[in-house]
């Protein structure tokens, strides 16, 4: 009797364990529904609000540049902020059919998807799936691209509150504006214009297009692949030019366990993104855009099993690199040679840990990110500063904590010590007149998911 | 032609499993003390994943051989039976524990309308005339009806 129930016991486990555990795997996740266990249509949401403060000084003018000042409106250095509100639908219009499947998502928060030309809601993802061919199921619409594993995992549970330096600036990517936008300076505070100067919204990793993908199961590894090819124009429906942009993706998981979007085990990925930009970059009164290269690529690893995590991404960037923080355009003078981002070179990586305190509904998380921004960038050819050229530092160590209420509810707290430096230029001198001040940043965020 | 497709479709299911209509619940488990019918018609997967939670925990709690437990599946609750259905792993463990699933004929028809062919179905499900009947004869047979 006792090995009959042992036997039982295990067969039962066993049907659990062996149950499609699509949760961490971010393309079936994001993009497809249970077979044949999917709603009609199922609303869902999240809301984040937040409170963060910035701790820079001023420069020795009394200005500040964007990373002293709290975005997406760069006119403060505290507030509070409803960044996220976001509220969707997805399901199977056809239930007996599940095989084709919806994801539609809009976001009313303020954020650099709404915030950039005064807009107030905007649609960031409606997207098919048609799941009938084995082996390659098709996604069209606009959607998340396949790439940075910072990116492409649900905002709703990123562990923490900011981007790092390398995915905010190389992979959130900011679209040219129609016309040449000269730089913005420093500005002092109250700055009564906005000091960003992007009028489009962020293409926050998304893209119109169509997307070949699938999983594939062997023993307890789990590999995914995608292949796409988008607009190239973030979340604008239509296209501004005839380019297209090629999304390559790959990751292979060991799955160790669990379900949801913290589902244990070792994911190791790579990716790629090639596609041209037009970019009107003189500043001649006249619209004469020229086209650049845009690439992007990554490889990286995450692990994580009984509340331990750790995971690390390398990232290089060619071209169209926006020569923020403290300039909204990609040139910082185009009739000079250096600080020339549409052609600049950058890379970068992020180390991150986690730890779940056994028992307590607390996790504590750290995060070291580095990104190099204009790495071959050109130098001054003459002048007191011959020789300088305007290859940025930025390293950013994030020391954070989660407090996980229920399981649709947490509270983040995190603090970012800041250095940023243009490494060819003493302390106080060139861009390290504004960049010397960058300090800490504090943020706290209450998430809830419904 | 295509007219008649779906109609004899309907047909074979009719004719194909008389005998497995017929079988006698009696000798699926002679020594279980408890009888349990459950109804799945509901169009929410959640119920779903409710309904085999539940025959899992009575497994659990009586063991094995103490309870009889068949779960019929009819109107949008069939879709658990589906062939593709993501919860086919939990099927076959509890199929494997001796629980039986009965699929509508009555509802596989009208789906067979609705789609222009017959749904496939997991090859554990047991085509019943009537969801609904099914449930009537197992509880004259002293099966409780549980409805998660």
């Amino acid at each position: 009797m006792t090995i009959k129930k042992t036997a039982l016991s295990l067969s039962i486990a066993a049907s659990l364990l062996a149950s499609p555990l699509h949760a961490a795997n971010w393309l079936m996740l994001q993009g497809t529904e249970p077979d044949s266990a999917a709603p009609r249509i199922k609303m869902w949401g999240f809301i984040q609000t937040q409170y963060q403060k910035d701790m820079s000084d001023a420069s020795d003018a009394d200005l500040y540049v964007p990373p002293k000042l709290i975005g997406p409106n760069l006119n403060s250095q505290s507030q509070f902020n409803i960044n996220r509100a976001r509220l969707g639908a997805r399901g199977t219009g056809f239930p007996l059919d599940g095989k084709v499947n919806y994801f539609l998502l809009a976001e009313f928060g303020n954020n650099g998807i709404t915030a950039p030309g005064g807009g107030a809601a905007q649609i960031t993802d409606a997207s098919i799936t048609l799941n009938q061919i084995k082996g390659m199921r098709i996604r069209a619409g606009l959607f998340k691209t396949p790439g940075s594993e910072e990116l492409l995992q649900a905002i709703h549970v990123f562990d923490y509150i900011n981007f790092t330096a390398v995915g905010n600036q190389l992979l959130l990517e900011r679209l040219p504006n129609r016309e040449y936008t000269g730089n913005n300076g420093p500005v002092a505070l109250p700055d009564p214009t906005q000091l960003s100067a992007f009028d489009r919204p962020v293409a926050a990793a998304r893209d119109v297009g169509i997307q070949l993908f699938d999983t594939f199961k062997s023993g307890d590894w789990e590999h995914s692949y995608a292949i796409m090819f988008g607009n190239g124009n973030g979340m604008n429906f239509g296209d501004n030019d005839d380019n297209r942009d090629t999304y390559l993706y790959w990751s292979s998981e060991q799955v160790y366990g669990g379900k949801g979007p913290r589902r244990d085990g070792l994911k190791l990925f790579a990716w790629s993104q090639t596609g041209k930009r037009q970019l009107d970059n003189t500043n001649d009164n006249t619209h004469n855009p020229q086209e650049f290269d845009r690439k992007r690529s990554g490889v990286g690893a995450k692990y994580l099993k009984k509340g331990v995590r750790v995971s690390a991404e390398f990232i290089r960037g060619d071209g169209m690199i926006f020569v923020g923080p403290d300039k909204a355009t990609f040139d910082i003078n185009p009739a000079v040679p250096p600080g020339n981002g549409e052609n600049g070179k950058a890379d970068g990586y992020y180390l991150d840990a986690g730890y779940r305190i056994p028992g307590s509904k607390w996790e504590i998380d750290a995060r070291y990110d580095v990104l190099n921004r204009l790495t071959d960038d050109a130098t001054l050819p003459g002048g007191p500063n011959a020789g300088k050229g305007f290859e940025m530092q930025f390293k950013t160590l994030t020391l954070g904590a989660q407090y996980h209420i229920n399981k649709k509810s947490r509270l983040n707290i995190e603090y970012a010590n800041r250095d940023y430096t243009a490494v060819d230029w003493d302390s106080n001198a060139g861009p390290n007149a504004n960049l010397d001040g960058v300090a800490g940043r504090f943020a706290i965020q209450l998430t809830h998911i419904f | 032609m295509k007219k008649l497709i779906i109609p004899l479709t309907a047909l074979f299911y009719v004719l194909a499993f008389p005998l497995v209509q017929a079988q006698s619940t009696s000798d699926a488990k002679p020594f279980a003390e408890q009888k349990v019918v459950l109804q799945i018609s509901d169009p929410n997967p959640f119920k779903q994943t409710l309904v085999l939670n539940v025959a899992n925990n009575l497994i659990k709690h009586y063991g094995q051989d103490q309870i009889d437990i068949e779960i019929v599946a009819f109107g949008p609750g069939l879709r658990l039976l589906f062939k593709d259905n993501s919860n086919v792993p939990r099927i076959d463990g509890l199929s494997g524990a001796g629980v039986r699933f009965s699929a509508c004929k009555n509802t596989i028809a009208g789906m067979s309308k609705k789609l222009g062919h017959a749904p496939e179905l997991n090859e554990k499900a047991i085509p019943v005339s009537a969801g609904v009947v099914r449930i009537m004869q197992l509880e004259d047979q002293g099966f409780k009806l549980i409805k998660p």
